[in-house]
């Protein structure tokens, strides 16, 4: 749960005397900072610079804006179980605009936001969770009487880095799956002069947001992402590979339908549409609330969330290839396949006995038109040799 | 005599008996690729359709299998011997004899298209007399084995591409790490690489059948030619290629 601050920042204290005035032991900054050097896949003799880097820093700005999106990617990323310290360091970086967070709204808000781009010009994080929509000049999404693509850009000119949290930044989600009526795109396909960083999935686990912004803070600069924008220390491998289910995928045993007996035993879940074999994604290591569970953990196949326009292209979800459309009724691939490749089966017969009455017919009436070639001799080799 | 020279056409009819020669096409190479692609493509297609939808299940402890397994390492080496066959093939479209070579899989004069409407008149019993006769490929195999090629290609791109995704960063993730894209995702890019399958099982029958015909029908002693390398032609007709 999110809850104000017990003890306020006072003006230019750092993080490390800020944690020890809440309470936070050593122990507990340095375990923290331990599991951070983890999941960021590096080696534990970083973790003392880690947590230096971490000590020294004075309550970053953050800017968080929220465009065509369903704060669900707020949610996921601030409800955990408990606090931990992870959400910690969320409430010790000043979030200075958030929409569904900030008490502040109106003429106010926007002030408040004004006010940290100025004060912070070129240090601030700029958050981002939505996609831009384009068509008709962006009127699909206004705050404050602004396109969003107006407040984004505005808020991406002094900010140190952006990041994007979830699906709609990533690509657009689901308001940009086909036929996309508000053409939203991602906030990369607006943003072309620096790196934007893509928290991809819908949602994304918190702890990546997390270990990003403190991979940020540590080095002062953004992880190493990779070609969707994504880091590398998290979305480096695909859940297929990393799947604690895929022992039965290598002995072939695979659930067929939710409540059979593979199901109760926990087979591999390719058969009900599992899209792990085309995800890159950390939700087998992380896992969600808490480290609880994670989707292919409670027995449903991954829906591919973590994937560029996921809703087109890794759709029907509970199937295995995409459908083919433009049958009338929409058709699977290998029905039709398998109706063509009997048609050419069945044609080749018929034309074979097309073939048999034709010759017959031409031998039946030599003078009507000719063959094709002439009919060879059945014993042609009782006259003369033919190689001598 | 029996059956002999019943044709209607005068240049046709003949009391001699019909003199044959024996023409060379294909080198053993390109005769040893044919039939390991042969094998290859068919472990493939019945690999892959195990791994795209596992027509049966193992029971009992996962330990003791390793079926899903084995059938994606027979796929993937298979792969690898026909990859490997069609790089020697590229090879020989530029080495090989001119029934071989590029320009004999690629109807690209004007009158390569006469001739494989003809062909293909031939094929739907119009006028067959008239269709002409080749020593080598004719048109109409020219394109569709140049399609099939084409098919095979999309295919392997879209393996290696798909192989690669186990491996970020390694050689084949590396190399072909940009079809998945071109495609528009990994889902897609699967889906053709599934569904294209169904393409080699449309050619296989018909393919078959066409050569078998072509032997049964016309003498043409193609299947041998893919076996010994060469056809015996009869001397009196004339080729397009010859
Ligand atoms: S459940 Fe999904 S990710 Fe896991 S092994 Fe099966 S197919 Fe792969």
């Amino acid at each position: 749960m999110y809850f104000p601050l017990s003890h306020p920042w006072a003006e230019d204290e750092t993080l490390g005397e800020h944690l020890e005035r809440r309470g936070v032991t050593r122990r507990q900054f340095l375990k923290y900072c331990g599991e951070v050097a983890v999941m960021l896949g590096l080696s534990q003799a970083m973790v003392p610079e880690i947590a230096r880097a971490l000590q020294e820093q004075r309550r970053p700005s953050v800017i968080w804006l929220q465009l065509q999106e369903c704060t669900g990617c707020v949610e996921s990323v601030l409800r955990t179980a408990d606090p931990t310290i992870g959400d910690l360091l969320l409430d010790l970086i000043s979030l200075d605009y958030q929409h569904t967070l900030m008490a502040a709204a109106g003429k106010a808000a926007e002030q408040a936001k004004q006010d940290a781009m100025e004060k912070n010009r070129g240090s601030y994080l700029l958050v981002v969770t939505g996609s831009i929509p384009r068509n008709e000049d962006g009127i699909y999404l206004t705050i404050g009487g602004r396109t969003g693509q107006d407040v984004l850009m505005e808020a991406v000119q002094g900010a140190a880095a952006v990041i994007g949290i979830g699906a709609c930044a990533h690509f657009g989600s689901v308001q940009s799956a086909r036929p996309n009526p508000t053409g939203a795109v991602g906030i990369a396909d607006v943003i072309r002069d620096r790196p934007v960083v893509n928290i991809a999935g819908c949602p994304p686990i918190a702890d990546v947001v997390t270990a990003t912004v403190v991979h940020f803070l540590t080095f002062n600069r953004l992880p190493e992402l990779d070609g969707e924008g994504r880091p590398i220390f998290a979305y480096g491998s695909r859940i297929h590979d990393q799947c604690f289910r895929r022992a039965h995928y290598d002995a072939g045993q695979y659930v067929q339908e939710f409540d059979d007996d593979g199901a109760r035993k926990g087979w591999c879940l390719y058969q009900m549409g599992c899209k792990g074999p085309a995800t890159f994604s950390p939700c087998p290591i992380f896992q969600w609330n808490d480290h609880t569970d994670w989707p292919i953990g409670a027995g449903h196949p991954c829906l591919g969330c973590t994937e560029r326009h996921f809703w087109d292209t890794m759709t029907p979800f509970y199937g295995r290839l995409p459908n083919v459309a433009g049958f009338g009724v929409e058709r699977r691939a290998d029905t039709i396949g398998l109706s063509l490749a009997l048609g050419a089966a069945a044609g080749v017969g018929a034309h074979a006995i097309a073939t048999g009455i034709h010759r017959a017919r031409t031998r039946q009436a030599p003078n009507k038109e000719p063959a094709d070639l002439p009919v060879i001799p059945t014993e042609k080799k009782s006259e003369e040799d033919p190689n001598g | 005599m029996t059956g002999h020279a019943r044709a209607g056409e005068a240049s046709f009819t003949r009391e001699a008996p019909v003199q044959y020669k024996r023409v060379y096409l294909w080198h053993w190479a390109v005769r040893a690729m044919h039939w390991v692609s042969v094998l290859c493509i068919i472990t493939l297609a019945v690999t892959g359709f195990y791994i795209g939808r596992p027509y049966f299940t193992s029971s009992g402890q996962a330990i003791n299998h390793y079926v899903m397994a084995r059938f994606r390492f027979v796929h993937f080496v298979a792969a690898g011997v026909l990859v490997a066959t069609a790089m020697l093939r590229v090879y020989w479209l530029f080495i090989g004899n001119r029934f071989e070579r590029w320009d004999a899989l690629l109807p690209y004069r004007q009158e390569d298209w006469k001739n494989m409407w003809l062909v293909l008149k031939k094929y739907l019993f119009v006028e067959p007399w008239k269709a002409p006769h080749y020593l080598g490929h004719n048109p109409l195999q020219q394109i569709t084995y140049s399609f099939i090629y084409l098919v095979a290609l999309v295919q392997i791109l879209t393996g290696f591409y798909m192989f690669g995704l186990a491996d970020p960063g390694g050689f084949f993730y590396t190399v072909f790490g940009w079809v998945g894209p071109l495609f528009g995702g990994e889902q897609v890019a699967r889906f053709y690489h599934h569904v294209l399958t169904w393409v080699w099982a449309i050619f296989l029958p018909v393919h078959l059948y066409l050569t078998v015909r072509a032997d049964v029908v016309h003498q043409e002693s193609r299947i041998s030619s893919m076996i010994g390398g060469g056809r015996y032609v009869r001397a009196d007709v004339e080729f397009v290629d010859d």
